[in-house]
């Protein structure tokens, strides 16, 4: 059942063709949309969860599209960090679930439009899922898009003022990136005739001498292109208002995983890089090692600001992917491995935090800390899974956000960087002492608007999504090792030469 | 040896259920009693069944989980937490039983017992940390769990104190991590159980720096000066927060930490060499007779209390910073023998301020003839705290200074004396001014605190006596002391 | 210098148009005309791709050894082909916005939208 090699396809055309089949199958009822997405997403993630227990079996393997082989044909490729497709289909999963109730509440989104919000979900995560375990450059570019288009129009669904505004904003900035990432597949193909990941990496090597010049070009706009995909300052304009402004169950998607397709991206780009060896990426790496530690700063301070609590989650993404990016900048083994584990841990914990924060304003309406004083008495459940997510996220152990800071501090150290680990410790404690306000808020301050104080606990398809991912933030803590098992050869291997 | 066993995970962890139980249940009045009393009862019974294999050599071990290979929580109750946890978990019977007499009719009193067992979980965690990493991780969650209680009574003020608490702790924290995260970079490990993990071929600049972030991490809840500035602001926290976390969890917390730190991490045979301790014992004694002095000059009697703990927890940090068996042996015997002294103290001010609402010092006059047995209590704390044989502070300064003579460094037996004269000079004019002091006419009017809040205090006066006259305490035996010194200078 | 230039002046036109596309894409102020600044810039990035594929001496893949040259390779207009659907799809769905943006503010010029705010 694991060795049946058509898995690799039916997990990214589940839920392509699901987001076709969505409007259409909801045309009688509305109310069936979010099931037949669910359902959809169900058959995703078995066919993931083979994928990923093969891929832990036996290490990375290929697919090849309608039988042509690669380097010809187009070539699906699974490894160690294509399991973040995990990731991919449990949140997206627990969006979904949290939508249901969400999207009838939303007022700006007409009812039988519902159907098309659940049909770009799918689209969106099956982009994402496409974008993660395709070997092939060009699909990248394809997957990518996909996944963008339908994530600007999924920010433009929530019908607030500012959301079309924002909506816009992210597609420009976005459809930028995207052009720099076409511009240097072109390039690519054109010094080395080849679209295939591996086979690009084989023949970069070989020609080296005479065209490092369009390969530094390439690396340059594809690092600068996936930057701005994973909101890296001084690129990360766009994020804060698009991601405030959405619905909360897509800011949990847009937060936690569209976000990371940049770094996946980044990641791509490295062991293509890295393994032809054709050129010397220190230069590269010192730019993202400085540029991280300005995101992680500069999203901390103004996460601090804020007071729109969706608005100060965005800035801490901005932090995180901070972290991310820095882990990948030191380039050191185990500071790869703990950005790399961010990458899916911070998935989790963003979702947890977004989506406790979507359950406040369902049912009270506000969105401020000030307004929603006193809600830690309301809404007992929700404030404590958000306030895991919050210790989770400042990186306390054991929760799922330590194993990151110290693998980074680690490998701070061991590049010979300590500032770097000293910002970075010392950057999670400010970090701390602002959700620290937002728990006192929640639970000690006296409330401004007596009427929080009686809404009802979330409803049951919300809080059992956000229950269960505030439960995976502590799991994935204490059983850090799980994770790592499978990036640690990864990494390795990305950051070893070829043939090294 | 070492042993294998449940125990110092069952120790945290009862608490920690105790707390659970207190949250769901918190709301009826019986059950909050019952849990909060029967928790302490329990966890004072596994610490003391691990007593007798202790005093034998015995060092119970448990991992409890490893997240990623080579870090992971894992505890191990060797002499040195044995003597401390055996303190805490005495303490928290005590004062749980004081505290439900003082909190009858206070606002919040679920969150209160919550937190508070959450804390003497932490507490006992602290103890038996077995690596710098599960010591960090229950550091913080100390200090997580003090804050809801500093900031008990919700006034702008306290919520200040909390705020001020939080900065101060909260980056003592980090700096703990920072050095953690270097000392598993140099050594490999972040292990406790040895005598220490660093050598010399580390480089002195990356020893200076973790020796300097540790001292300063934890010198935070030491409250060595010049990082004391948050003690005396959160004394507006209710009394008997004030006694087990300013006398005991939070402070002995940091205390403890430097002694992990010289004991264990360094080890004292590369501190000798390093000579990184003399700067510190110069610090101590600076904190010792600084605050002492500024002591003299508060009436408010809580405030007055506080400096006094600042000065009495370098005392500690002093002892063991000299580095010779002596003088380790004062620093591990004072965990106790400055605690039951300074919790009589606050129980007594806790008393007093609960029965006539007074706060401040100089309307105590004739306080004795109301109070008889509180203030007979008080004065057997202040006469420990000077030094008078057959109480529990003369021993610690009579270890320390033997050991500051084994060490040539006679100066520190010079800084003790000068601290005995000032703690005389402000701890006995209280009991002047009660017993003695009275307006005339004033006649014996026995209207003593309800019997929840005196016997914690009679008990506690027990202990102090106790400790100085015997070595046989029931609960933290003078030879548990010892036998941690043994193991740290592998006698 | 020049002669290089001259010898790549395909390269050279489509960077060219690419940073015309940009300077409008930034400094106009009607989101419409920045919106057709990066179909400028697509069309630049397409044309770069289309011409990468004119290999001189090469073979064609598929009429085999002897045919005549010039020929092109296919695999680029492929690629181009693709790229114009996901241009044609984000042009559809930013002239969407716009026109939602326009009937809840009223204007489609940056600055104002911005005052709103």
């Amino acid at each position: 059942m694991i060795e049946w090699p058509h898995w690799m396809a039916i997990v990214v055309l589940a839920p392509l063709s699901g987001a076709v089949l969505t409007p259409i199958v909801s045309l009688r009822d509305r109310r069936i949309a979010p099931w037949f997405a669910l359902a959809t997403m169900t058959v995703t993630s078995v066919a993931a969860l083979f994928l990923i227990m093969r891929v832990a079996q036996e290490g990375p393997f290929s697919y090849p599209l309608g039988a042509w082989t690669p380097p010809y044909g187009i070539e699906l490729r699974f490894d160690e960090f294509s399991a973040a497709i995990s990731v991919v289909c449990l949140v997206g999963s627990l969006a979904i679930l949290c939508s249901v109730r969400y999207t009838e509440w939303l007022r700006e989104l007409a009812k039988p439009r519902i159907p098309y919000y659940y049909a770009l979900m799918l689209l969106n995560l099956g982009g994402m899922i496409g974008f993660m375990i395709t070997g092939d450059l060009f699909n990248l570019f394809v997957f990518l898009e996909i996944l963008s288009l339908s994530g600007y129009a999924l920010v433009a669904v929530s019908g607030e003022r500012t959301a079309e505004m924002a909506a816009f904003k992210y597609l420009l900035m976005g459809a930028i990136s995207s052009l720099l990432v076409l511009f240097s597949v072109g390039i690519i193909f054109g010094i080395t005739g080849s679209l295939n990941m591996v086979d690009v990496t084989t023949r970069l090597a070989s020609v080296a001498a005479d065209a490092t010049m369009p390969a530094v070009l390439a690396l340059g706009a594809l690092t600068i292109g996936f930057m701005v995909k994973a909101a890296i300052f001084p690129v990360h304009v766009w994020l804060p208002d698009a991601h405030a402004i959405a619905p909360s169950p897509i800011s949990a998607v847009l937060s936690g995983l569209v976000v990371k397709v940049g770094i996946i991206g980044m990641l791509r780009v490295y062991q293509i890089y890295y393994g032809s060896g054709i050129l010397d990426l220190t230069v590269l790496n010192q730019v993202l090692l400085w540029l991280g530690a300005i995101s992680i700063v500069m999203g901390a301070f103004f996460a601090i600001f804020q007071d729109d609590i969706k608005l100060m989650l965005a800035y801490s993404t901005i932090s995180n992917i901070g972290y991310i990016v820095m882990g990948l900048g030191l380039s050191t083994n185990l500071s790869v491995i703990g950005g790399a584990v961010h990458v899916f841990n911070h998935a989790l914990i963003k979702a947890t935090l977004f989506l406790a924060a979507g359950a406040f304003i369902y049912r009270t309406g506000y969105r401020t800390l000030t307004d929603l004083r006193g809600i830690g008495r309301a809404m007992p459940l929700t404030s404590i899974a958000l306030s895991i997510g919050a210790v989770s996220i400042v990186g306390i152990p054991p929760t799922a956000g330590f194993l990151c800071k110290w693998y980074i501090a680690l490998g701070a150290f061991e590049a010979d960087q300590p500032m770097f680990g000293f910002a970075l410790i010392f950057g999670a404690l400010f970090i701390f002492i602002y959700y620290i306000r937002m728990v006192n808020a929640f639970y000690f301050q006296e409330p401004i608007h007596k009427e929080v104080l009686r809404v009802e606990e979330a409803p049951l398809t919300m809080l059992g999504p956000i229950l269960l991912l505030a439960a995976l933030c502590l799991i994935m803590g204490i059983l850090g090792r799980i994770p790592l098992t499978f990036i640690e050869p990864a990494a390795l291997r990305m950051l070893a030469p070829l043939g090294g | 040896m070492e042993v294998v066993d449940i125990r110092p995970v069952l120790a945290p962890a009862i608490s920690l259920v105790c707390a659970g139980l207190v949250f769901l249940q918190g709301s009826n009045a019986f059950w909050r009693r019952f849990w909060s009393l029967s928790a302490a009862l329990v966890k004072l019974v596994v610490v003391l069944s691990m007593l007798p294999g202790s005093l034998q050599g015995i060092v119970y071990v448990y991992d409890f989980v490893e997240f990623t290979p080579g870090i992971g929580l894992a505890f191990r109750a060797d002499a040195l937490g044995m003597f401390f946890a055996a303190v805490s978990s005495t303490l928290w019977l005590l004062t749980t039983i004081y505290a439900i007499g003082y909190m009858k009719g206070a606002e919040h009193r679920v969150r209160f017992f919550g937190f508070f067992a959450l804390c003497v979980s932490t507490t006992v965690g602290i103890a038996f940390a077995e690596n710098l990493l599960t010591l960090f991780l229950f550091y913080e969650m100390l200090t997580i769990c003090t804050y809801p209680l500093v900031i008990h009574d919700e006034t702008p003020e306290a919520l200040r104190a909390g705020r001020k608490y939080l900065i101060y702790t909260l980056t003592g924290g980090a700096f703990v991590l920072v050095a953690s995260v270097i000392v598993f970079d140099a050594s490999g490990t972040l292990s406790l159980g040895q005598p220490g993990i660093l050598t010399q071929e580390m480089g002195m600049g990356t020893l200076t720096v973790i020796f300097l972030m540790l001292t300063v991490g934890f010198g935070v809840k030491a409250a060595i000066m010049p990082l004391q500035g948050w003690l005396p602001t959160a004394m507006v926290a209710p009394t008997p927060v004030s006694a087990l976390l300013h006398a005991v969890a939070v402070v002995k917390a940091g205390v403890f930490g430097i002694l992990r730190t010289i004991y264990n991490v360094f080890g004292v045979d590369l501190l000798a060499e390093l000579g990184f301790t003399m700067p510190l014992a110069w610090l101590a004694s600076f904190t010792i007779i600084t605050a002492s002095v500024i002591a003299l000059f508060q009436d408010n009697f809580k405030r007055r209390l506080a400096y006094s703990t600042i000065s009495q927890l370098s005392y500690i940090v002093l002892a063991a910073s000299i580095l010779t068996p002596f003088a380790a042996t004062a620093a591990i015997a004072h965990i106790a023998n400055q605690a039951f002294p300074k919790i009589t103290m606050f129980f007594a001010a806790g008393a007093i301020a609960k029965k006539t609402g007074k706060k401040n010092i100089r309307e105590l006059a004739g306080i004795g003839y109301k109070m008889p047995w509180t203030m007979g209590a008080f004065t057997v704390a202040s006469l420990s705290f000077i030094g008078v044989p057959l109480t529990a502070g003369f021993i610690t300064k009579w270890y320390m200074s033997l050991g500051a003579l084994d060490a040539g460094e006679w100066w520190f037996v010079v800084v003790t004396a000068v601290s005995s004269i000032l703690n005389a000079a402000y701890w006995l004019p209280i009991v002047y001014i009660a017993f003695f002091k009275a307006p005339p006419g004033t006649v014996m009017h026995v209207e003593e605190a309800s019997p929840t809040l005196l016997v914690p205090i009679l008990v506690c006066a027990v202990y102090v006596i106790l400790l100085g006259a015997t070595v046989e305490v029931p609960g933290m035996p003078f030879s548990l002391a010892e036998a941690a010194v043994n193991f740290v200078f592998g006698m | 210098m020049l002669e290089a230039l001259w010898h790549n002046i395909d390269y050279v036109a489509s960077v060219v148009l690419f940073c015309i596309g940009l300077y409008i894409l930034i400094a106009k102020n009607n989101l419409i005309k920045k919106f057709l600044g990066l179909n400028i810039m697509e069309t630049a990035v397409f044309a770069f791709i289309v011409t990468i594929g004119v290999i001189e001496g090469g073979d064609a893949p598929i009429m085999g050894h002897g045919a005549q040259a010039p020929f092109h390779s296919p695999i680029p207009h492929a690629l181009v082909l693709t790229g114009i659907v996901v241009a044609v799809s984000t042009t559809a769905l930013a002239l969407s916005l716009i026109i939602r943006i326009y009937r809840q503010c009223g204007t489609i010029e940056a600055d104002e939208l911005r005052e709103m705010e």
